[in-house]
Formats: C-alpha cells, structure tokens, sequence
C-alpha cells in the first residue's frame, strides 16, 4: 500500500537556479500561483460590474468583503481597518489554499510547515514592528500584565515572554497539523478502501466522503482562525492593553 | 462561509484553537530551556525543568485568555 504521507512529498520538475539560489519548481509553487490566478481572477470579475443589484459572484464577493470587515471591526476597532487589505489578501489565500487543496490531484500547499511558518512569522513581526512603532519602548508594556505585583514580576515576565513566542509557532502549527492530518486521514482511508475487498471496502469509502464534507468546513475554519488571531497580534499592539479585558 | 455569530463554528474554532495554545507554549518555554542549557551555561538538565514549567504555566494562562476572550 502507498505511503499515506507520499501525497506531502514534493519534487522539482527540473534543476532551476539563479544567482546561486535554488528556484526550480515544484507542484506547490505552481499550487500557490493557481490560487492567486483564482483569488485575483474571482475578485477582480466580481467587482468589475458593482452593480446596485448585484450579480451572483459580486454578491459573494461582497459577502466576503463584509465577513473580513466584521471580524475587524470585532476584533481591533476602527483602527484596524489600515490593515484590511493585508488581511483581506491573507484571509482570502489561505481559504483557497485550503480549499483547491481538496480537489484531488492538486497540492494543498497550507500543509507545508515552511509556508504556514513563513505567514505566522511575518504576521507576529508586523505585530511587533506595529506596536514598536506606534508605542516606542512602552511596547515592553505588553509583557507585564496590569495588575501585577511588584515582587511577582520576575516570574511573570518571563511567563509573557514565552507566552508572546508561543504565538507565531501556534499558528504555525495550528494551520499546517491540521491540513497535514486531513488529507492523511483521506489518503488511509482511500488505501483502506482499494486495497479491502469491495465487500467491506466501500465502508471506507463512505467515510471519505463524509471527511471530505468535514475537510471543508476544517478549511473555512482554519483561514477564520489564522485571520482573526491575527487581528487579536495587530490589536494587542495597537491597543497596548490586550490584556486588559481579561482583568474584569 | 461560516459566519462568526454562529455558536457552533464559533466554538469549533475555539477548541481547535486552545489546543495548540497549550502545547506551543510548552514547546517554546522547553525550547528555551534547552537552549540555555545547551549553548549558554551548561546548566545541566535545570534550564529545561524550569522552561518546561514556565511553559506549562504560559500554556494554561494563554488557553484561560482565549477562553475568557470568548466568553466575554
């Protein structure tokens, strides 16, 4: 029976360097350059006629629009909607990711740990860069929680510390094990049910269709998450007391 | 596209979320341990007991925020 973690492994279609780097391609680069051809191609359509009455795709684009302005507006206020574009863009290809991933024969490039790192990383530096900018040194601030007693605050600041570098590696690895479990369970069933007698073997095969209807609503969820933690960084920095509506 | 007034997306969200919550910051207080130990004082095994306390400590503390954060 194949490997269930062979559908992960990627190799280059050919030895492609420049300036020493090694740029050749592989099936989740060109994964990546399908879902922005996608995302862009989708939008870019639906807004083309902004009609009053709107069509069906400028309807759901505008239901898109307003679902990522809500989580905004919920999660930093007004202040966060400089940051809308980034988000609206991370939001939007992370879903697709995960969504073209489930068709079969593509790549689900979310479940590469390189890719979702590379996002929770540039996401918690921007959070961080942010908060520098806008509160210079009081950004420090962030570590001590209000409310804490003096003699409590070597314990505490090294707890925050920790607590604020666990944050790019949850979401890191939040998105990448949980697209990386998905298709291993699919793929284990699928083996199960070609290599099991058909008697038996359409048993799995049924689940695989529920677990394909649970895949998707894993790949909504998980862009959500990815999307709205990163609103809660941006706003804990942007704010400085994220902590302080914990404190009631 | 499951909409975030929906109690049940809502709260799948949230308990897919706490778990990670629990374990990344094991990892990194461990992680920091380990490496103080390893590279900066050769301190034996102290350095990673203590980050792995720390962790646990911020684990628990980031799970209760997020709980918190969503019942409020």
């Amino acid at each position: 029976m194949d490997n269930p973690l062979h559908p992960f492994e990627l190799h280059p279609f050919g030895q492609l360097s420049l300036l020493g780097l090694d740029v050749s391609l592989n099936k989740a680069v060109l994964m990546m350059w399908v879902v922005l051809v996608v995302v862009a191609g989708l939008l870019i359509t639906a807004a083309a006629t902004r009609r009053l009455v709107p069509t069906k795709l400028q309807s759901l684009a505008e239901l898109l629009v307003d679902f990522i302005r809500g989580m905004i507006l919920d999660t930093i206020g007004k202040d966060g909607m400089r940051f809308f574009p980034f988000i609206a863009t991370l939001f939007l290809f992370i879903l697709f990711c995960n969504l073209l991933g489930l068709i079969p024969g593509t790549y689900t490039v979310t479940s590469q740990i390189v890719v979702t790192a590379a996002f929770a990383l540039f996401v918690y530096g921007m959070s961080v860069v942010v908060g520098f900018g806008l509160h210079g040194i009081k950004f420090l601030g962030i570590l001590v929680p209000p409310g804490t007693p003096g003699w409590l605050l070597p314990l505490m600041v090294p707890i925050e510390l920790i607590s604020q570098l666990a944050r790019p590696l949850s979401l890191a690895v939040r998105l990448f094990a949980n697209m990386t479990a998905g298709h291993t369970v699919l793929a284990v069933l699928f083996g199960m049910a070609l290599s099991l007698p058909v008697l038996i073997g359409w048993l799995p095969f049924a689940f695989t269709i529920a677990i394909n209807g649970l895949e998707v609503i894993i790949a909504f969820i998980q862009a959500y998450i990815f999307t709205i933690l990163t609103c809660v960084y941006l706003g804990d920095a942007i704010t400085l007391h994220g902590h302080a509506e914990h404190a009631h | 596209m499951p909409p975030s007034n929906d109690p049940f997306y809502a709260g799948l969200g949230q308990a897919v979320r706490i778990g990670t919550e629990l374990l990344a910051a094991l990892m990194v207080g461990g992680g920091l341990g380990w490496l103080a130990d390893t590279y900066l004082f050769s301190s034996g095994p102290w350095g990673l007991v203590v980050g792995l306390i720390l962790g646990a400590i911020a684990g628990i503390m980031n799970a209760y925020r997020a709980a918190q954060r969503w019942s409020s």
